[in-house]
């Protein structure tokens, strides 16, 4: 299968089960798109007819590199993964992350909230020390072989149980030496709490943060409110902006969502460049279709646009020695993830749990206080062990409306809780998230493209 | 070649012999936390 695209200039085509990226010429990209389905001779009479500019030897010799390529396995691949995607759904997985639910708090009241102001449909709550700890033994335990073990900590708001969160941090590390795991923690929060202590000792500890900012301050603040109805714009922008600075190399990410209300959200990812973040990501807003923060069909070609604006003032940018990065335009060619993942994806249900403060377990943060979606305990471990097979069973193989896209092997399927609160099913398709989805991986790969021809020639992006 | 640039990118079929060590990142503990993509993660073997 492949995928053939024009943007910014190039002349793009992915092949889905090799993983090739080619950049071509005009005749070249018109050869590839007519080699399937007709005969050397037709293609040749299409061609001249179409460019005849184009001398005959030229487009002979546009089909001797196709050619080449699908004898060398990078054009016009056929998909030998189906029987391997089984596989890797049949393994037995060991869980090694955790999103851990501090606090079913929060100090704002955002009415785009996915987790219903940090409740998730259910009472307030702060996760015990003595739950903490029991989740990371449940981790430990759990996790087999793996080394690298995960833990966010999430809400809610977690800096509202920020000591547990400490204390935590330190039984997790009492147990790395013994049991032979190296803990990653992570933070997620909307900054309203962060001082000194948090700063350092997120600094110390946290491998990432990933700190909530909308952009444009209208923006944020008409969404982003305490109980009050007062924006946090002003309290929290200064914080994040200490936390950075003083964080020096380590990660983190300047996280918003994007709503019906700036569907033009390049603007807000400009904001935040403009406020001196470098790490950014803006995601797509998760809620009910018929909410007045949803993104409406008539949103759509506007979302696509900001995403080209995006990669092509990141490029401009980058060429100016001022480089920004844009989560999702991450994409590391020759380094990425291997098959496995690819097929596999983000392991929710399996490799990832999501653990409330009563330390009921879930397949991830977003279905928690779902009904029927509990999974079992950190006492008692999987019970619904129905319900985890159904989600071992997600891979970039198992939806049928998957099996003819090309971005398969980039998206693995897809997010299951997209998909069940677009559809109703895990298994679902939510169609708007694709396309959103595949238009940030074209412009990633054109952005590689740009980078590549820059580092060859110094020429202009 | 001429007319055709192929950018170099990961051996995905050999990485069927080579991967699936599963020590990489958990893609939602990076960023997104509404959306999968794994496409944007690092290999834990190719940080080293």
């Amino acid at each position: 299968m492949i995928h053939q695209y024009k943007l910014n200039g190039y002349n793009i085509v992915l092949d889905t089960y090799s993983g090739s990226v080619l950049n071509v010429d005009e005749a070249a990209y018109d050869v590839i798109s007519l080699y399937e389905g007709h005969s050397r001779e037709e293609i040749v009479a299409i061609m001249a007819e179409k460019h005849p500019d184009i001398p005959v030897s030229e487009i002979e010799e546009c089909l001797e590199e196709v050619e080449e390529l699908k004898t060398g396995g990078k054009l016009f691949t056929e998909d030998p993964y189906g029987k391997l995607a089984q596989r890797a759904v049949d393994r037995k997985s060991h869980v090694k992350a955790l999103c851990l639910h501090v606090a079913h708090t929060c100090n704002l009241n955002c009415s785009y909230c996915f987790a219903s102001q940090g409740r998730y449909h259910g009472e307030r709550a702060v996760m015990s020390l003595e739950k903490a700890k029991k989740a990371i033994d449940f981790l430990v335990s759990n996790s087999g072989t793996q080394r690298n073990l995960e833990v966010d900590f999430f809400g809610g708001e977690p800096l509202m149980n920020w000591q547990v969160c400490k204390d935590t941090v330190a039984y997790a590390r009492s147990l790395e030496e013994k049991h032979g795991k190296n803990f990653r923690f992570t933070l997620t929060t909307n900054g309203v709490l962060i001082d000194d202590d948090v700063i350092d000792f997120s600094n110390r500890e946290f491998t990432n943060v990933v700190l909530s900012l909308d952009g444009r301050k209208e923006i944020h603040d008409a969404k982003r409110v305490d109980y009050a109805g007062h924006g946090s714009y002003d309290k929290i922008v200064p914080k994040f902006q200490k936390f950075v600075k003083e964080r020096g190399d380590k990660s983190y990410y300047m996280r918003g969502t994007f709503t019906h209300a700036n569907s033009d959200f390049f603007k807000d990812i400009m904001h935040m460049a403009d406020l001196g973040f470098t790490e950014l990501s803006m995601e797509p807003v998760v809620c009910a279709p018929d909410d007045e923060a949803a993104l409406t069909k008539e949103d759509l070609p506007i979302v696509l646009e900001q995403y080209e604006l995006l990669a092509e003032e990141m490029l401009r940018r980058k060429k100016e020695g001022h480089p920004i990065t844009f989560y999702h335009y991450i994409l590391d060619l020759t380094g990425g993830p291997c098959i496995y993942k690819r097929l596999k994806g983000c392991g929710s249900g399996t490799e990832y749990l999501a653990v409330t403060p009563t330390g009921d377990l879930y397949p991830c943060h977003q279905f928690v206080g779902e009904e029927g979606y509990k999974m079992g305990d950190i006492y008692n471990g999987i019970t619904n062990t129905a319900l985890r097979d159904r989600f071992a069973a997600c891979s970039a193989y198992s939806r049928e409306g998957c099996r003819d896209c090309w971005a398969k092997l980039y998206c693995s399927g897809g997010c299951a809780a997209n998909a069940f609160h677009a559809t109703g099913d895990i298994l679902g398709i939510y169609e708007y998230g694709c396309i959103l989805f595949k238009k940030r991986i074209e412009c990633a790969i054109m952005m590689k493209i740009a980078e590549n021809s820059i580092r060859k020639d110094g020429s202009a992006v | 070649m001429k007319h055709i640039e192929a950018i170099e990118v990961i051996d995905l079929k050999h990485s069927e012999k080579t991967g699936g060590c599963g020590e990489c990142q958990t893609s939602c503990q990076s960023a997104c936390k509404t959306s999968c993509g794994v496409a944007n993660q690092q290999c834990e073997k190719a940080k080293k």
